[in-house]
């Protein structure tokens, strides 16, 4: 980043940079175009069902005939709601979460912004996302979108914690939180990732990710039989479709931040089959993830209210802390980390 | 008074965010409604932040984001959320005090803009550190131990404060 700072700006330099980002944004729309598709697919086979497949061949068109419906569908302001924070909300939402992608290294080579605070960078972003949701379920000016946004703002607050408390040992071990580093530190064998030194961690990591992907069993915010759909009741059209777009690059982050940290990134399970890229890998163990977060969708119930806020300070919290002490005297003793 | 100016990418990058930083101040002390004032005040963090990144501070300015933007603003709109904000009628304007406090403005902007113009800014003496999140982890831990654990003494009182503040509150009704 630093070399783009004293030179002189250029056209080409804009250029390139626009570039970039727009190659980002495509591959990130793809992504959520096809899964949303996976998503209803699995979820119909795991109920028994066909799921989507009339639209397209194999209904591989019905996320684009969903989005050209939510694009061409009538934009509706509520007369109550205060106007400006309501169009400013989905904008919000969505400008962090696609910010986040910036700091995630697909292969050693091949990355945005190589920070060397990368996971601090996606948790201070994605609380930008949390301000965006309570703003637009105040803004909307109805009693089922404010409780909403004020369930989505305690939970993705409470479940912060453990989150960040999850990876303090992932860092220790590798002694940087720069996320590439991350990745050369669980070089070797599948048995050097980090998702079975830290197993501790990982499980708190997987936990707390999806109570603030907000995705079932952590759905409360949106829970759709008691809140009716929660912060974006009174949205539709195309400021509806950005809530949905950030949450979906969210579950992208989320499944890219978890091969990275716990899964060894592009590193190949045994080290004899280097000769397949590393981009591969990294594909195969993000789909891996993703596949995880549907199949927890189609199997468990939605948690209570009350439980949801017990389980993030009295479980996850006092067992991110010893999982920390843990490393520190594993570190100690054997010697390993930085 | 010479401005040389070589238009690189922190000039731009400065001045963006300086611009965001000063507009979100200036609207937090115009807007009426209180939410609209806390939202622009986590604009200045954020502007405030990328101010950060620029002088190579990545972990202050994430920081930051994370505890200004994602915490204290939170918590602020909390309130504001939880109490009633009818009535917030648009207070009768006094001119004498409008002057002089802009004339009060005026001078301590002069008094601001002399004092940097006359500023000598010299060269630290050893580099910055390559990593300097980790330096900083270090220190922290070496030389000032001591003042970082009273400082987690400090806020494990407060804590507990304000849980015994809480209860008591919650026993009273």
């Amino acid at each position: 980043m630093q070399r783009y700072w004293d030179t002189p700006v250029t056209w080409g330099h804009a250029g390139l940079f626009l570039l970039g980002a727009l190659a980002v944004l495509a591959v990130v729309i793809l992504f959520v175009t096809y899964a949303i598709y996976f998503e209803r697919k699995v979820l119909g086979w795991m109920q028994y069902r066909r799921g989507p497949n009339r639209t397209g061949p194999l209904g591989l068109l019905q996320t684009v005939a969903d989005v050209a419906k939510l694009l061409i569908k009538e934009d509706t302001i509520p007369a109550k709601a205060d106007r400006a924070l309501f169009i400013l909300a989905p904008a919000l939402a969505f400008v962090p979460s696609f910010l986040v992608l910036a700091m995630i290294p697909y292969g050693l080579h091949l990355q945005f912004a190589d920070l060397n605070v990368g996971f601090l960078y996606y948790i201070a972003l994605s609380g930008v996302t949390t301000i965006a949701i309570v703003i637009a379920g105040w803004s909307s000016n109805n009693k089922y979108a404010l409780l909403g946004g004020m369930r989505s703002a305690a939970q993705m607050i409470s479940y912060e914690v453990p989150l960040v408390m999850s990876v303090v040992g992932v860092a220790m071990m590798a002694g940087s939180l720069n996320l590439r580093d991350i990745v050369l530190y669980q070089e070797g064998y599948f048995w050097h990732w980090n998702f079975l030194p830290q197993i501790v961690g990982f499980a708190v990591f997987v936990v707390a990710a999806v109570s603030e992907l907000n995705r079932t069993p952590f759905d409360l915010p949106e829970a759709e039989s008691e809140l009716v759909a929660g912060y974006h009741v009174e949205y539709s059209g195309f400021r509806f479709a950005f809530f949905m777009l950030s949450e979906y690059i969210y579950v992208y982050a989320i499944a890219c931040l978890a091969t990275i940290l716990f899964l060894g990134g592009w590193n190949p399970p045994f080290p004899q089959l280097d000769f397949i890229p590393g981009l591969i890998w990294f594909a195969l163990k993000f789909a891996a993830v993703v596949f995880f977060l549907f199949w927890i969708r189609a199997t468990l119930p939605r948690l209570r209210v009350d439980q949801l806020m017990g389980l993030a300070w009295k479980v996850l919290l006092p067992l991110a802390i010893a999982n920390i002490f843990l490393t520190a005297l594993g570190i100690e003793w054997f010697g390993k980390g930085g | 008074m010479n401005f040389n100016i070589d238009f690189t990418g922190e000039f731009f990058a400065f001045f963006l965010l300086a611009v965001c930083a000063i507009v979100g101040a200036v609207l937090a002390i115009n807007f009426e409604k209180v939410v609209h004032t806390t939202l622009s005040l986590a604009f200045t963090f954020v502007s405030l932040a990328g101010l950060y990144v620029l002088l190579e501070a990545e972990f202050v300015a994430f920081v930051q984001v994370l505890l200004y933007v994602g915490a204290v603003t939170i918590l602020m709109i909390f309130g504001i959320m939880m109490t009633k904000h009818q009535g917030e009628g648009k207070e009768p304007g006094r001119p004498l005090l409008e002057a002089l406090a802009a004339i009060g403005c005026l001078c301590l902007f002069g008094i601001l803009f002399y004092a940097i113009r006359s500023a000598g800014f010299p060269a630290p003496a050893a580099d910055l550190p390559e990593d300097n999140t980790l330096s900083i982890g270090k220190l922290l831990y070496s030389a000032y131990a001591i003042p970082f654990e009273l400082v987690s003494v400090l806020l494990t009182v407060a804590f507990i404060g304000a849980v015994a503040l809480a209860k008591r509150e919650e026993e009273d009704s």
